[in-house]
């Protein structure tokens, strides 16, 4: 079994007067729900292309299933786009009909299943069905292709709020239920905090931190200084630092790991006081994609 | 399934030009009549490249399959085919509004996907090339006349070739472009320019085949169809 089921080094791809992606290296482990992060335009939609092999890399590798993205990894990933573009002039049963064969592994059990679940129309026009019903019929054919890694654009773009919990609770159900990989992008946090286990963040082409998320919430500590005076410009040695903030007379790290060599190291500049709080995903990931120091 | 979207795609470009190449043909056989009526009426004394166009096409309509030949396979017929072949053509290979990504994201390979999307529209082709053509012969004993199936066959035959290579060129279009107004002006551009040189070089000529032309645009439809294949595999979506 392949231990990670997405892999990608020094991974780039330029376009006419952008670098989408600038050296994106990813893992992505078996059975995981990795949430792909980032703003928009930070690469996320790019990456997920050249993942199934829409986009050719300009240099670096990609890999999925320990393969170059090929026919083979689509015949083994279902993938939903941002768009949730199918073809409109099809009704959803044609839809369904249509796609099934080029599956062997088709679900017939989790077609009529979701069929029900999402109270979809057979006989509709897909180009009648409205955005939320049309990503209700991308999810469901991705789900029922018997996929071992579900690859998802921005899941709930577009959707309200109810639309957008049905959505993430049918993926969540079926990854239960099955034994998959799940990578979804999104630039909603309250999301990628609800259903993933692990996460990715991409900035500007580039991962600025990945891992488990419950040990990225854990080992985050924001370190408060207060001066007397103005905060002292100072580069922190101490290992962990990941940004440092200068306001005023407060001075504000985000560190990782234990922090006591960070504060032994504040100390020394003599603070008013020294504060050591925990920080939510959220503030961790505005951080992550801040660059304004 | 890939022949089946490619067919719900196509259909009504096809079937329209189907029922408007019919339509034409029919007209064609049932003019032939008042055609002759006006035949006299045509001054024989004007003179310059016109003159001359007017000359050879009165010659040729003294005869049934002279005038079969000039209004239907170097005219009319040529020219709707030709028109309907680009518009076939361009029926949009991996445009967003066709739902590309999800196509892109079946187990199918680019060039499967375009080696499908062109054999469905070379049959159309061939159905709007021989279907029209040989509605001529079954329609010429009503008006006391007779054309002969097997010259339609082969005048299809050729009308087909040519065509072929104005499809795949709006093809090829089709791999650069995501609209189909683009590649839609630039074949019909080309298709006009070529059939002013056709014209000009009178490359069509009653009783004669014309198999320079036919062995270039065979080998044409070939690179054409080459070269959108390799500029489809190398595309980012």
């Amino acid at each position: 079994m392949v231990e990670h089921v997405i892999e990608t080094s020094d991974l780039r791809k330029s376009f006419p007067g952008i670098e989408a992606l600038r050296g994106l290296d990813l893992q992505v482990p078996a059975g995981s729900i990795c949430g792909f992060l980032g703003r928009n335009g930070a690469g996320k939609t790019t990456a997920m292309k050249i993942l199934l092999g829409m986009v050719r890399p300009t240099s670096g590798e990609a890999r999925v299933f320990g393969r170059t993205p090929d026919v083979e990894v689509r015949r083994r990933a279902g993938f939903v786009s941002e768009e949730k573009d199918l073809y409109g002039y099809m009704t959803v049963e044609e839809m369904i009909r249509f796609t099934a064969p080029f599956f062997p592994r088709w679900r017939a059990d989790l077609e009529k299943k979701y069929l029900r679940k999402f109270n979809l129309p057979p006989d509709r026009k897909i180009k009648a069905l409205s955005r939320g019903m049309r990503t209700k019929l991308a999810l469901l054919l991705a789900l029922c292709r018997g996929a071992e890694l579900l690859i998802v654009d921005e899941p709930t773009s577009g959707l309200d709020p109810a639309m957008a919990e049905e959505a993430l609770q049918a993926v969540v159900g079926h990854v239960a239920d099955e034994n998959m990989t799940v990578f979804f992008s999104s630039h909603q946090i309250a999301e990628v905090e609800q259903i993933a286990d692990r996460v990715a963040i991409i900035d500007r082409g580039r991962i600025v931190m990945s891992g488990a998320l419950d040990e990225i919430r854990e080992s985050f500590r924001r370190i408060q200084l207060v001066f007397e005076g103005d905060a002292p410009q100072t580069e922190f040695r101490a290992p962990g630092v990941t940004h440092v903030r200068r306001n005023g007379r407060v001075l504000t790290l985000l560190a990782s790991g234990a922090p006591d060599s960070i504060v032994d190291e504040a100390r020394a500049l003599n603070p008013l006081s020294v504060d050591i709080v925990p920080v939510t995903f959220k503030e961790i990931f505005l951080e992550s994609v801040n660059t304004e120091e | 399934m890939l022949w089946y979207k490619s067919w719900l795609e196509t259909r009504w470009r096809f079937l329209i030009g189907l029922a408007l190449l019919l339509c034409s043909a029919a007209a064609t056989v049932f003019t032939y009549p008042q055609v002759m009526k006006l035949m006299p009426m045509v001054p024989a004394n004007i003179s310059g490249p016109l003159g001359e166009r007017i000359r050879e096409a009165v010659v040729l309509a003294r005869d049934y399959r002279g005038y079969v030949w000039s209004q239907w396979f170097r005219q009319n017929g040529r020219q709707w085919t030709t028109l309907f072949a680009i518009i076939l053509g361009t029926a949009g290979i991996l445009t967003p509004a066709s739902g590309a990504l999800f196509t892109l994201s079946l187990p199918v390979s680019r060039a499967r996907l375009l080696g499908v999307r062109a054999a469905t529209g070379l049959l159309e082709l061939l159905l709007l090339a021989f279907v029209p053509s040989l509605l001529i012969p079954m329609l010429s004993p009503a008006i006391q006349q007779s054309y002969s199936v097997g010259s339609a066959l082969g005048q299809a035959a050729s009308l087909f070739v040519t065509a072929s290579a104005f499809f795949t060129l709006a093809l090829l279009l089709s791999t650069f472009f995501d609209d189909p107004w683009r590649p839609l002006m630039i074949a019909l551009a080309i298709a006009i320019a070529l059939g002013i040189v056709a014209q000009i070089f009178r490359i069509h000529r009653f009783g004669h085949v014309p198999w320079g032309l036919l062995l270039t645009s065979a080998v044409a439809s070939l690179v054409l169809y080459y070269g959108a294949v390799i500029n489809l595999q190398h595309r980012d979506f």
